[in-house]
């Protein structure tokens, strides 16, 4: 996704200027412009893009720029630092202790790839000595229960869910109180896909979350969503005040604008990154790492101070 | 205030370089790929290059007018899309030279876009229209995928028996794990064999930059000779829908192509319905269906000004 292609226009843009025999206005701004370009074709939203262009061009302040001073290296830090800004919160996501149940909720648009997911990262934790366990409180989706079940079967992750009962806040809850009095660590609740269009199904997301009390609450979003990212997120964010995304189909071509989008506006850390259909396509994420990668640093990478 | 008034005014390329940017913008904030918006554009500063502004209408309005003929014109399919006659010319030909053959239609699209929920809204319109619908589960892979339709089909039974009047519709599932081309190659005779009027054949969602799953596409319509083959293109998705349609259209061998989009999500959306536009641009297929929500009524035929409105406003 983002990293490559977009990492590649980026960096070529900043050297191309940078390398230039003269370091003009126009030159520079040349440069923004083919920075905000590549950002808005990887589906950035057009707001954040004009948002760091008059950032960019704030902080560098090419008019009272000095003779003496490093042109490029000011540049280069202004152009970093607005882009790990972009995906780099400063928010420190919640970590699941073993010995006490941790509950974790999943939430997100219809299709992003949540009871996939969820599967994913109760594997993750089991490996890694928790014991975790699922829950689906998708009473919804046609199949979804069966979807889960047989995911969890093949991860051989214990699995709660109820076909004979059709409000998902009940589902919830009971599959939680099970599963706390059986001791487990890590609890994931899968649910519905929703939107932010249709009041009924966030007022049942927050009716599900206040029935299981989550210790964490995760957005899950497609890698390749487009310029509704921001006002999506936004809503759920203000409903379910999610505390981590985890961003799917990377494996796909799409650029990963939109969900970086979403990151900025709701200053929330993507956690992790879901790279295939496959149990193990699951990767960490970790902001600095996945800047520098965009930028395709070498040199770079003596600016990060943070 | 008056600044932008130019009445009688013959418009050069310097006049409608700022507009035309805040218009490219403006397209692309309502969720059109870069790529398609830029198409749009040329194409307006074409028709307005060297014209005169009507009295009293600034250059805004004048592109404005010139971008909403340029959106109608690519959003208008050139063909029929009466999907019904076509089903009937099939199952009842009026020529007594052709006999009666079951009409197949595929559908196919990546990962969770809505591919077997709006298979689902489709056989409830045909059934609605009292076909006898055969619906197969050519997803062979994704967890739940069967299980998912089998309880589409239970809903939709009940449904057709209300409707009555020859309505019918049943499953067609070999489980998991078999190769989905000889499935859906199988599920096509035994239609015909059996005297369904129309064969929906749900499909696995594929990443489109996947080669290996790209190219069983070929043996698929091989093997189904689909009527149609529709494609399920979100409208969440951002300017991938590009990339997603041109692959998918070029997918099926030499001489098959796309024959129509299904836009779903389209309630998810607002007045972001970009990716009409975008899909369309990439591959000159029509959009023959909009998905607008989650239940078997949400689906639409494409209202050209309906979208044109949004995509505007
Ligand atoms: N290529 C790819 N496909 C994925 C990934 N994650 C999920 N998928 C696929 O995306 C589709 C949708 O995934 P689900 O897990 O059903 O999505 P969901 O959010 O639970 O969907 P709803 O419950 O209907 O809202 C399935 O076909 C998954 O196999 C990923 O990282 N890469
Ligand atoms: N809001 C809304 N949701 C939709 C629409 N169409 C489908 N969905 C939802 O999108 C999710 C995914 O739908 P599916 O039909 O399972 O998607 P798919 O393309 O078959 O998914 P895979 O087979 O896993 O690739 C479900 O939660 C559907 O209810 C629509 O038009 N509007
Ligand atoms: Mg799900
Ligand atoms: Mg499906």
């Amino acid at each position: 996704m983002v990293l490559s292609s977009l990492g590649q226009r980026i960096s070529s843009a900043v050297s191309d200027l940078t390398r230039a025999p003269t370091l003009d206005e126009k030159a520079f701004d040349g440069m923004v412009k083919e920075i905000c370009n590549a950002l808005i074709e990887a589906d950035v939203s057009v707001r954040l893009v004009s948002g760091l262009r008059t950032s960019i061009r704030k902080k560098v302040n090419f008019k009272e720029l000095g003779q003496g001073v490093n042109k490029k290296r000011i540049i280069q830090k202004a152009v970093f630092d607005e882009l790990v800004s972009l995906v780099n919160p400063h928010a420190e996501p919640f970590k699941p202790k073993k010995g006490k149940p941790n509950v974790i909720m999943f939430v997100g648009l219809q299709g992003a790839g949540k009871t996939t997911t969820c599967t994913k990262i109760a594997r993750f934790y089991a490996v890694r000595g928790f014991r975790s366990c699922l829950v689906c409180a998708d009473t919804f989706r046609a199949g979804a229960f069966d979807q889960l079940k047989q995911n969890a079967t093949k991860a051989k992750i214990p699995y709660y869910g109820n076909l004979l009962q059709p409000d998902p806040v009940v589902v919830a809850r009971e599959g939680v109180e099970k599963f706390k009095k059986e001791r487990f660590d890590i609890i994931i609740v899968d649910t519905s896909g929703r939107h932010r269009q249709e009041e009924d199904l966030f007022t049942e997301m927050v009716d599900i979350q206040r029935a299981i009390k989550p210790d964490q609450t995760i957005m899950v979003l497609d890698g390749s969503i487009g310029q509704a990212a921001e006002a999506q997120s936004r809503a759920f964010k203000e409903a379910a005040d999610f505390g981590a995304i985890i961003i799917t189909k990377t494996d796909g071509a799409a650029k990963g604008g939109g969900a970086i989008s979403a990151v900025a506006t709701t200053h929330t850390p993507i956690i992790f990154l879901g790279s295939g259909e496959h149990l193990l396509d699951l990767e960490r994420f970790e902001p600095e790492r996945f800047v520098s990668k965009l930028l395709g640093l070498g040199d770079m990478a003596g600016l990060v101070e943070h | 205030l008056f600044r932008n008034i130019v009445g009688g005014k013959t418009l050069t390329k310097e006049d409608l370089v700022k507009p035309l940017k805040g218009m490219e913008d403006h397209l692309v904030k309502k969720n059109v790929a870069r790529e398609a918006a830029e198409r749009l554009c040329e194409s307006a500063e074409r028709d307005l290059l060297g014209m005169k502004t009507s009295n009293f209408t600034s250059i805004e309005t004048t592109l404005r007018n010139a971008m909403e003929v340029a959106l109608r014109k690519i959003l208008t399919p050139t063909t029929s899309l009466d999907i019904l006659r076509e089903i009937q010319s099939v199952t009842k030909p009026t020529s007594s030279r052709l006999s009666p053959r079951p009409y197949t239609i595929s559908i196919v699209g990546v990962n969770g876009v809505g591919k077997s929920t709006n298979l689902s809204k489709l056989a409830f319109f045909l059934l609605q229209n009292r076909f006898k619908v055969l619906i197969v589960a050519g997803d062979t892979f994704r967890s739940g995928a069967v299980e998912q339709l089998r309880v589409h089909v239970r809903n939709l039974k009940e449904l057709a028996a209300r409707e009555g009047g020859g309505a019918q519709v049943d499953l067609y599932e070999r489980g998991y794990g078999k190769d989905a081309a000889n499935v859906a190659g199988d599920a096509v005779a035994y239609a015909k064999r059996e005297g369904w009027d129309v064969v929906l054949i749900d499909t696995a969602g594929r990443r489109h930059n996947d080669q290996r799953l790209m190219s069983s596409l070929e043996k698929f319509a091989k093997l189904a000779k689909p009527d149609k083959i529709l494609m399920v293109g979100e409208a969440l998705v951002g300017s991938d829908s590009v990339q997603q349609a041109r692959n998918f259209n070029a997918a099926f061998g030499a001489g098959r192509k796309l024959d129509g989009f299904i836009i779903s999500k389209c309630d998810t959306v607002g007045d972001m319905v970009g990716v009409l536009v975008s899909m369309v641009h990439a591959t000159g297929i029509p959009v023959v269906f909009l998905g607008v929500g989650q239940h078997y009524a949400d689906l639409r035929t494409l209202s050209v000004s309906w979208a044109v409105k949004l995509l505007m406003s």
